[in-house]
């Protein structure tokens, strides 16, 4: 993929772009507004990663001008207000996703990746498929290899949301949003637990294991 | 009805209808006054003219020549106006009238077998005559009739001039309650968060609501400029301190890639990502505090289900819960309970109530949420039977920063019961600690729904 990162400070902004490079992406680095804006208006990239704080022209000014621009590449806005409030400025403004510093960089590579690939529309699917593992949506019925799996309500939209994104890493935080709802980490292990709790299920009595964990990052159904 | 009752209060209505009642009382008198002059004017004419009649009679040499006198007059006069009667010294009556008295007062007979009774008012008088008596009466059927001239003269000046002021008053009552809401409206979006409102002051508004309105603006204006100082402040702040941290951040992750697998390396490079997540932790619940305290989140509220937010907060926390040997146990109805507030904040101040719990108390302690109503009050409380706060200590622990002596050594910042506290304030509930006898119980009284 070819990425952009806006991003003013230098250490931050070429680590993100390292670790990047190191997943098999282009990515250009820029460390000032302006340039950004340029950049991102010239076209082509998959994904822009921009810092919301920037010199001159702060990311939010950035962000609004592509969009009226009609600019429609998806944009991971990263800022060092980590409150709801400031979210949800940021994704009015434009933004598709969100992430507060510091951020583990596992979080970030997730989400850039996630953007990426985001479904246009949500598919009218009644059934989810992984190797021989089948969701009914209707039904609402799970079964592997033909038998049958009892799963609680939070277990069926956790694998529901994972099947989804079939191949895709979901990180804690992600799972936290989407599947709990809830726009903070209340610091629990909620989502080890419930993994585990659907591995159990799921996987242990079955030869492959197809609920991968990332290490560093989150959880991934195997494609 | 209220509305009505609004509008009879108000200021101008009630200077219309008093200014009414004075105008009113005040036309009475004078037209009490006049009646009473004309009326006695009146009087007084009926009274010579009878005194001239009375003459008349007295001028007749004897009482056979008032009989005839009498007989010739009354044939030719209308016995509505005028009533003549001599009752001669031979008891003849003589005339087109008779007087006589019961119970019920006068009464006037007609002497002409066609009328029985005179009807109206008139006044007589009786007077002795060559051993007979005499008696003439005059109608008062102008001066009735100037009763019935004044009464018309009252309505046709003073209804209109009513119905004029007091729907006059009633307009003027609409008008100022209209602008005095507007100005209610802009107060009540200034108290929730929205300091870009403004009370926009109309040409035909009062000079008071104006200049009230004005002073308001600039109140707005003030704190908006606070506002955004403040906004900036802490934006600078985050900005220069998140950066090095971010910083940190990424070079304990690239360490952690480093070090490979030597335990001791691995184990210090997760204590400092650790540390790094800690400070962040301290620093975001600040800056949410700072926000949470002015009010400024409120234009974000929405209707939230309360049993909702409460079951999946306590779903994040049964499993640490039962690993720390506690017992996490909810107690919410079926039925949603809704209200009017920030999910995410709520969601917030019941994840920092029930880690406190779980911070704060002995393994085996039993920590219960539960949500009800208390009248049209929803109530949701956090108990637990673990050792308590001091009750001296129940209004320290929820200042910020506030720690008991034996929690120092325990993990925290001393942030959480003060965002409790700001968050409930934000949805304009009230916190109390409680001893749960034993343990600590903290209570959440929120508004009433809809009152």
């Amino acid at each position: 993929m070819k990425l952009l990162v806006v991003e003013d400070d230098a250490t931050t902004g070429s680590y993100i772009a390292r670790g990047l490079r190191e997943e098999g992406h282009v990515v250009d680095l820029v460390t000032e507004g302006k340039g950004g804006l340029v950049a991102a208006t010239s076209g082509g990239y998959d994904v822009i990663v921009l810092d919301r704080m920037l010199p001159e022209i702060d990311g939010l000014t950035v962000l609004k001008t592509l969009r009226g621009a009609g600019t429609l590449t998806p944009v991971l806005l990263l800022t060092a207000l980590g409150d709801v409030e400031d979210r949800i400025e940021g994704l009015q403004a434009g933004a598709d996703d969100y992430l507060a510093k510091p951020f583990a960089f596992g979080e970030l590579s997730a989400r850039v990746a996630a953007l990426a690939r985001r479904p246009q529309a949500l598919e009218a699917e009644t059934v989810l498929r992984a190797a021989d593992l089948e969701m009914n949506l209707i039904t609402r019925q799970v079964a592997r290899g033909g038998v049958v799996i009892d799963l609680l309500p939070r277990e069926f939209a956790l694998l529901e949301h994972l099947l989804r994104r079939k191949g895709r890493v979901q990180t804690r935080t992600m799972l936290l949003e989407n599947v709990w709802d809830i726009g903070f980490d209340p610091g629990t292990n909620v989502v080890e637990t419930h993994v585990s709790r659907l591995r159990a299920k799921v996987d242990k009595p079955f030869s492959r294991e197809l609920i991968e964990t990332v290490r560093g990052a989150g959880y991934r159904i195997v494609a | 009805m209220i509305r009505l009752r609004q509008i009879w209060r108000s200021m101008p209505l009630r200077l219309a209808i008093l200014l009414v009642a004075l105008f009113a009382m005040a036309s009475l008198l004078s037209l009490a006054a006049s009646y009473a002059v004309t009326q006695a004017s009146f009087e007084e004419s009926i009274r010579a003219d009878l005194q001239q009649d009375l003459a008349g009679f007295r001028a007749a040499p004897s009482a056979r020549a008032v009989a005839q006198l009498v007989e010739a007059e009354s044939r030719a006069a209308d016995p509505g106006r005028l009533i003549l009667s001599y009752i001669a010294p031979d008891g003849r009556i003589y005339g087109n009238g008779a007087i006589a008295q019961d119970e019920g007062g006068f009464h006037i007979f007609s002497l002409n077998p066609e009328r029985a009774e005179f009807e109206g008012e008139y006044l007589s008088l009786t007077n002795a005559l060559y051993g007979g008596v005499i008696t003439i009466a005059r109608s008062r059927a102008e001066i009735v009739a100037l009763r019935g001239v004044f009464v018309n003269i009252l309505l046709i000046s003073l209804l209109p001039t009513v119905l004029i002021a007091l729907s006059g008053g009633l307009i003027l009552a609409r008008r100022s309650k209209r602008h005095v809401e507007l100005v209610e409206r802009a107060l009540d979006k200034m108290t929730s968060g929205d300091l870009g409102a403004r009370v926009r002051t109309g040409p035909r508004w009062s000079d008071d609501l104006v200049r009230i309105g004005g002073k308001l603006n600039q109140m707005a204006v003030a704190q908006e400029a606070q506002m955004g100082a403040l906004r900036d402040v802490t934006s600078d702040i985050a900005h220069d301190l998140r950066t090095p941290l971010q910083r940190v951040a990424l070079y304990v992750q690239d360490l952690q890639d480093r070090v490979g697998d030597d335990p001791e390396s691995a184990a210090l490079t997760a204590k400092m990502q650790g540390e790094v997540e800690g400070m962040s932790h301290v620093f975001n619940a600040l800056l949410q505090l700072a926000r949470v305290e002015a009010g400024s989140p409120k234009a974000r509220f929405e209707t939230v289900d309360l049993c909702d937010v409460c079951r999946t907060l306590a779903e994040m926390f049964e499993d640490s819960a039962t690993t720390s040997g506690h017992v996490l146990s909810l107690d919410v109805p079926a039925a949603p309970l809704c209200l009017h507030g920030d999910r995410a904040l709520l969601g917030q101040l019941l994840s920092n109530l029930i880690e406190n719990a779980l911070r704060h108390t002995p393994a085996g302690t039993q920590i219960t949420v539960s949500l009800d109503m208390q009248g049209p009050a929803p109530v949701l409380q956090v108990s637990d039977n673990g050792p308590g706060i001091p009750a001296e200590e129940h209004s320290k622990v929820l200042q910020r920063l506030y720690r008991l002596d034996r929690s120092r050594q325990t993990p925290g910042h001393g942030l959480g019961l003060s965002l409790v506290q700001a968050v409930a304030g934000l949805h304009g509930a009230e916190v109390t600690l409680q001893d749960n006898a034993p343990g600590l119980r903290v209570t959440l009284r929120f508004p009433a729904a809809d009152g």
